[in-house]
């Protein structure tokens, strides 16, 4: 009667992926708040072309050219995730952290130094960034690693969990931070982990031992780098720099604060005519507050609200663990990506070179995001109607596999399409 | 699901809530800072942002340039040239070392130099070179370095050199005329500056359309077309440079007017400078027009006006004789003449011009008053003087720092009638009186023309972008300066003035049948700084017309203190008019009579 749903049933052998309820309508609003992201940032960069290519050869089209494609590369990878089986992505994933690795250390060697990091792999015209791929390679192994361990009931185990999930941590800080010098994607991968253990069930204390480790990598990490030290002194005082070391920063600040109440309008930007640096790319968001002001960025954090919210919303529905831990990775992944860079340019972080998320002109970026969202899209097919609460019996009921049969849910109609 | 899972279920979603309400507080600050940003600090940034972004620049007009007659045609002799300045922004400059070195290539200078000045610190705008050529300066942009940018500036050029210099002026490096043509009309010539103020890219190139822009393009200066003949104004440079060779005279000036115009057809001084390099010039004397700025003593030419104001007074006519006395004694003192005069006895009005009778001077200024030198003659004399040919005023020609000159009070009250007497006596031979050559040639327009007078001028027009040109018309002053009867006699009486003196041995006042030429020489006294004359000193003047049916050039020469074997007048300054009244028949400049 169901063919679809039973399929997955029969097929649904990893440990990981247990109990999972019928198939149902995914999540569209997640997906229409994505689109409606990735619309911004394609009429940004299309508005700021001009001044893009200031001082280059290039066509003004160029970048929202090249945007379309790293649109029409995250659709894909959008599909990809979106309607793959899940077992696809947990049976490779020993090949995606091979994959991933290789990668990581690939970019010190055929990696391009901008500004003091290697974070890009360049591949003829096209360049990759490693640390997108860690991240989506990340979120599957921990969410499948820290599920499994919930099961066994060893979550709170310091061999079995706490041991492991250090050593991939120290792993990772020693390769993004330390030889890819990206101290942005490091602080998102961190907050990634911390959020997924915490979520996961580590004890706070641990938790809390893990946090003290990692200030201490970071504030080395700061201390051997002379660029970083260079941000953080600039992060402490910006207006004191603004002719070198503060610039973009100062540049930032001001396409924020001139942007006012309403903004300059969309053609009307200025800063992103070769005064603001990266103004495509991590200060973006500098650029949409200079042209629609304090009421557009209203409405710009307000729509990244919502998509958190709705991430949110299927968290608390989530099938099992492992799903949930998967959301839970991509709203701690999302939110601190856009915090860190919204942050940034209105000066109450340190500037740290990573995109903001949807919108930002680059293709690594985007595909990733993308896939992201393609899991929780999928995900979303398989959400309970309800949170669970403490009545433990109308849940069990609810939710049972076979619910559809005893009692009409608003999505069974759609059931048997 | 068993009660485990779901208690691990409730307590992970408590957890989810937490870091969610971390998300939402974070957005909540992030909304806070904006709100503090971008509306209550929004003037402090909207400030910073239009400092960093907005040009705002005058756009220098070009300045117009001065054109000449030659041959029919209109030549220029003051053009512009760009050049540039290079500047850089030492802060942007990536590569000091390869900058400079390619810098030194074209700009050849040493490479050590525009390295430390690449070095500058604590500046944004370095100097590296000026007045570099526009090849240069593409060249130099055309590297495409950051931090180089070029400033286009217009500098004046002179293709003929000294050519006409006093009168031109010269432009010095703020773009404003000094002296001459180009201080007189530096308004015109300069145009009107552009004002740009615009929101620009980082590179200062305008953003289109936005809304505050402000362009005004730039009005450019005026060209001017100048009365001045090229080939006559280089003639009589050459004249003035080889008399000042052969009679030692540390200036020389003259002017050639057309008499019925008042149009300057040539007007030079000797020495003169090149404009190109004023500001290597060491006596800045050497940059005024003294055809027109240095008034002296002018001594026997003004005898011209003392007859011709005697004539038209009425009392004497051309053919009135008298007894000179060869002395007169006025407040003590004796009024005698310096040239040969043949003693007392009678002599005739064209004796007093033609013998250059101090005494005859005196007694045709006795005849404007009471039959004596008294008030009345003072008066008449003075009202000559100053309204008729208009000596005390300045010209009002398109020059800087034109001088006026000194003509006595006629009444003066606490002094005594005898000095004044005395006074105005030495005025009718051209002493205590000073005058310009500009002047003196105006006024002779006027006597010989039959009596008009025009307003001397150099501006003959202005031309459009086009190249069409505006002429101007003769200014006529006053038409009743004499009668046409005074005119007609004083033509007469100087052209028999040239011709006795030709006769008497200045071969070269020989001309060619079909031209009338008129003429008087003066020998001036030169005051000494604190009062009364040197023995030794005389200056040289000369006022003629060289004409056919009618006089039509009217020529006034000063030479200052010549070494000649003779009087200044008639050794230093006739010889010079003869060489001119040449030129002008030779050249084909003047009408022969019946043509």
């Amino acid at each position: 009667m169901r063919p679809r749903n039973t399929q997955i049933r029969q097929n649904d052998s990893s440990n990981h992926v247990q109990g999972m309820p019928r198939r149902h309508k995914p999540d569209y609003i997640l997906l229409i708040i994505a689109l409606i992201l990735i619309s911004f940032g394609l009429v940004l960069i299309y508005s700021i072309g001009p001044g893009l290519v200031i001082g280059t050869n290039l066509s003004q089209n160029y970048y929202i050219n090249r945007q379309m494609i790293s649109v029409a590369l995250g659709a894909c990878a959008f599909m990809a995730t979106a309607f793959l089986p899940f077992k696809f992505w947990i049976k490779s994933e020993k090949f995606l952290i091979s994959i991933a690795i290789i990668s990581a250390l690939l970019v010190r060697v055929f990696g391009q130094r901008v500004n003091g990091a290697y974070r890009w792999i360049q591949v003829g015209g096209f360049s990759f960034q490693s640390s997108e791929l860690l991240k989506f390679t990340l979120l599957i192994w921990l969410a499948g690693f820290l599920s499994l361990r919930v099961k066994d009931g060893t979550i709170k185990d310091f061999k079995k969990t706490l041991l492991p999930v250090g050593i991939v941590l120290i792993a990772l800080l020693l390769v993004v931070a330390g030889v890819q010098s990206d101290l942005g994607s490091t602080t998102v991968m961190i907050f990634m982990i911390v959020a997924m253990v915490f979520v996961a069930g580590l004890p706070m204390k641990k938790i809390v031992l893990i946090g003290l480790v990692v200030a201490f990598l970071v504030f080395i990490a700061i201390i051997t780098s002379s660029y970083r030290q260079q941000r953080v002194a600039t992060f402490l005082h910006p207006s004191s720099n603004c002719q070198t070391t503060g610039y973009q920063t100062c540049q930032a600040m001001i396409a924020v604060g001139s942007g006012g109440m309403i903004g300059l309008g969309l053609g009307q930007s200025v800063q992103a005519y070769g005064y603001l640096p990266e103004a495509a790319n991590d200060s973006i968001f500098a650029i949409f507050a200079e042209k629609f002001g304090f009421i557009g960025c209203s409405i710009f954090l307000l729509l990244f609200a919502a998509l958190f919210t709705r991430l949110k919303h299927i968290i608390d529905r989530c099938p099992n663990n492992f799903t949930r831990l998967i959301v839970v990775g991509i709203l701690a992944w999302l939110s601190v990506q856009t915090f860190i860079n919204v942050g940034a340019m209105v000066g109450i972080l340190p500037l740290k070179g990573i995109t903001l998320p949807f919108i930002s002109y680059g293709g690594s970026s985007m595909i990733f995001v993308m896939a992201a969202i393609g899991l929780v899209f999928y995900i979303s097919r398989y959400t309970l109607h309800t949170v669970p609460t403490k009545e433990v019996g109308r849940n069990d009921y609810d939710n049972s596999r076979n619910g559809g049969r005893i009692r009409r849910t608003r999505y069974s109609s759609l059931g048997g399409r | 699901m068993n009660n485990d899972s779901q208690r691990f279920n409730l307590k992970a979603l408590f957890k989810v809530n937490i870091i969610f309400f971390f998300i939402i507080a974070f957005i909540g600050l992030l909304l806070v800072r904006l709100f503090y940003v971008q509306v209550i600090k929004y003037s402090f940034y909207h400030q910073s942002a239009l400092n960093n972004q907005l040009e705002q620049s005058k756009i220098p007009a070009t300045r117009g340039l001065i054109e000449a007659h030659e041959a029919g045609q209109l030549i220029p002799i003051v053009l512009n040239q760009q050049f540039f300045t290079i500047y850089a922004d030492p802060t942007l400059i990536k590569n000091i070392d390869k900058t400079s070195s390619d810098l030194s290539g074209v700009l050849n200078m040493p490479k050590s130099t525009l390295k430390s000045l690449l070095e500058t610190h604590n500046t944004r705008y370095v100097v590296v070179a000026k007045k570099v050529s526009q090849d240069q300066a593409n060249k130099i942009l055309g590297f495409r370095y950051p931090g180089l940018g070029s400033l286009g500036q217009d500098y004046r050029v002179y293709p003929q050199g000294d050519l006409a210099s006093q009168l031109l002026g010269f432009v010095d490096n703020s773009g404003h005329g000094n002296y001459g043509i180009e201080q007189v009309l530096n308004n015109q010539l300069s145009g009107k500056t552009g004002y740009l103020k615009a929101i620009t890219d980082v590179n200062g190139v305008p953003l289109a359309a936005s809304k505050n822009n402000i362009d005004i393009p730039p009005q450019n200066g005026k060209n001017v077309v100048l009365t001045l003949d090229l080939a006559m104004q280089k003639q009589l440079q050459d004249i003035l440079a080889n008399a000042a060779k052969s009679e030692k005279s540390p200036l020389i000036s003259a002017v050639i007017m057309d008499s019925n115009t008042g149009a300057i057809k040539a007007m030079a001084n000797y020495p003169s400078y090149n404009p190109a390099h004023y500001n290597q010039v060491k006596d800045p004397n050497l940059f005024n027009n003294a055809t027109v700025a240095n008034p002296i003593e002018p001594g026997s030419t003004m005898k011209v006006f003392t007859a011709a104001a005697a004539l038209n007074h009425g009392n004497v006519n051309q053919n009135t004789t008298y007894n000179d006395p060869s002395q007169w004694i006025i407040d003590g003192f004796k009024i005698t003449n310096i040239e040969e005069d043949g003693g007392a006895g009678k002599k005739s009005i064209e004796d007093i011009l033609n013998l250059s009778l101090n005494t005859g001077a005196t007694w045709l200024l006795m005849q404007m008053g009471g039959g004596k030198v008294d008030l009345k003659a003072r008066q008449v004399w003075n009202d000559y003087m100053t309204n008729h040919f208009r000596f005390g005023k300045a010209t009002d020609i398109e020059q800087g720092y034109e001088s006026g000159g000194i003509v006595p009070n006629p009444d003066i009250a606490n002094q005594s009638d005898d000095q004044q007497n005395l006074a105005y006596a030495n005025t009718s031979f051209g002493q205590g009186v000073t005058v310009t050559p500009l002047q003196m040639a105006s006024a002779l327009s006027s006597v010989i023309n039959g009596g008009t007078r025009y307003e001397p001028y150099l501006v003959d027009g202005f031309a459009d972008s086009q190249g069409n040109v505006n002429y101007n018309k003769p200014k006529v002053i006053a038409s009743n300066v004499v009668s046409s009867n005074t005119s007609n006699s004083m033509i007469s009486l100087l052209e028999t003035v040239v011709k006795k003196h030709e006769e008497a041995g200045f071969k070269y006042l020989a001309f060619p049948s079909g031209y009338n030429i008129g003429g008087k020489t003066g020998t001036a006294q030169v005051p000494k700084p604190d009062g009364g004359y040197y023995d030794n000193k005389f200056n040289g003047t000369y006022l003629g017309f060289v004409g056919g049916n009618k006089p039509q050039y009217s020529v006034a020469i000063f030479v200052t203190t010549p070494t000649v074997p003779g009087y200044a007048g008639s050794y230093g300054a006739q010889p010079i008019f003869g060489n001119i009244a040449h030129m002008l028949i030779n050249q084909s400049y003047v009408t022969p009579i019946g043509q």
